[in-house]
């Protein structure tokens, strides 16, 4: 259905004629801050990835983990899970921060090369599947598993997971992909 | 390009197109196959949609029997292997006082799965038949199912965080079992089916009566 979107005041909205849906929101997006939001967040993908998440005490030894570890130990034995596990927490969340931020810079710097569009695609289609937000409540629900069978300590990976979660939401709310469109068509 | 869009009227009975991906609209008879404005691939409603979303919701269905009768962890401690599936992981999670995370778990493992390939279901079977159900609440179970879609997810990544923390080999580990398999099958393709669904066939078929 055709709506006419009229022109609208900051944070007001425009909702669809027939079904009541989102049409357009007027958020100021502002591609520099984007990216500096996202230049930091990809900084922090590496120590929250790579430094252990909990860590345990099992059987007088400890044991620590981190994402990476856990899905890189079932390719084995079920590889599709750890496909999807991978992707759904790493792969995905790292390619939608990098295309986020490749598309800001181009915005900032006035700079219109020919595959930003595709990079604006790709970070449409892979805004679905960027599941951080998921991992964080499983990772408090394995925690709550764990407290019954043993002592257990957040790492380090932790809390630099809980600012990239942050962060990474604070990037979807700003980021706009009308407005970026707009800005790439209009030159 | 700009021929003036007629607010109120559908944009397919004024043969315009919206570009899914750039979201700016042209005329179809102009630019059949490609969007104008960002050259992606264009059509007035998402190909072969209905049809794609049955393939998939036909396969999620296959696939939860497997996920929910075989177990999905392996538990093996002193040498003894305990399977648990599903169901007997909440169980024992009642079990030990853990009723919240124990709903948590049941919510997202087995209350979300049969919603969305129900609530898909219905809403494919409606708009294939022109069974008589309102719009805007179709619309509305669609947006649920496609937000709630993601959270069961929420088992398999318990899964992978319980498999890194107990690796003592034969004293006490952790194994996936066949239904992980099955349960991710089931969580992606309930994914893609929703994801390949074209809302606006539910109000095409509404005013096909």
């Amino acid at each position: 259905m055709v709506s006419h979107v009229p022109k609208i005041a900051k944070g007001y909205v425009a909702k669809c004629i027939r079904c009541e849906s989102l049409l357009y929101k007027n958020i100021s997006c502002n591609p520099s801050a984007v990216l500096a939001l996202c230049l930091a967040a990809l900084i922090l993908i590496v120590p929250a990835f790579y430094y252990p998440l909990i860590s345990i005490h099992l059987l007088g030894t400890t044991e620590q983990t981190n994402l990476l570890r856990g899905a890189l130990m079932m390719i084995d034995n079920a590889p599709v899970v750890a496909f999807i596990v991978l992707f759904c927490a790493v792969i995905a969340p790292t390619i939608l921060i990098s295309s986020i931020a490749l598309s800001s810079a181009c915005l900032t710097f006035n700079y219109h090369p020919g595959y930003l569009p595709k990079i604006l695609k790709i970070t449409y289609v892979i805004m679905h599947w960027s599941m951080l937000e998921v991992y964080m409540v499983s990772l408090m629900v394995a925690v709550f598993k764990l407290m019954n069978y043993a002592e257990l300590h957040f790492g380090v990976g932790f809390y630099f997971f809980i600012a990239l979660l942050l962060l990474n939401l604070t990037i979807i709310n700003n980021y706009s992909h009308h407005s970026y469109w707009e800005k790439y068509i209009n030159g | 390009m700009d021929k003036s869009a007629i607010a109120g009227r559908t944009g397919k009975a004024q043969g315009l197109q919206l570009c899914k991906v750039c979201g700016n609209y042209s005329q179809q008879a102009m630019h059949p196959h490609h969007c104008p404005f960002c050259l992606n691939e264009i059509s007035q409603r998402e190909k072969n949609s209905l049809q794609k979303t049955w393939a998939l919701l036909i396969t999620a269905i296959i696939f939860i029997f497997p996920a929910n009768l075989y177990p999905i962890t392996y538990l093996l401690k002193n040498s003894t292997l305990y399977p648990d599936t599903i169901f007997s992981g909440i169980l024992s999670l009642v079990d030990s006082g853990m009723q919240g995370i124990a709903l948590i778990v049941f919510i997202a493992s087995i209350v979300v799965p049969f919603v969305k390939i129900i609530a898909l279901s219905v809403i494919a079977f409606s708009v294939q038949y022109g069974w008589n159900v309102n719009p805007k609440k179709q619309l509305l179970a669609f947006y649920l199912v496609d937000w709630i879609g993601k959270w069961s997810i929420l088992d398999l990544f318990v899964i992978s965080i319980m498999v890194a923390i107990f690796d003592k080999g034969q004293l006490l580990s952790v194994y996936p079992g066949i239904a992980a398999t099955s349960f991710t099958i089931v969580v992606i393709t309930t994914l893609f089916a929703a994801n390949s669904f074209d809302t606006r066939l539910i109000w095409d078929a509404q005013t096909d009566e």
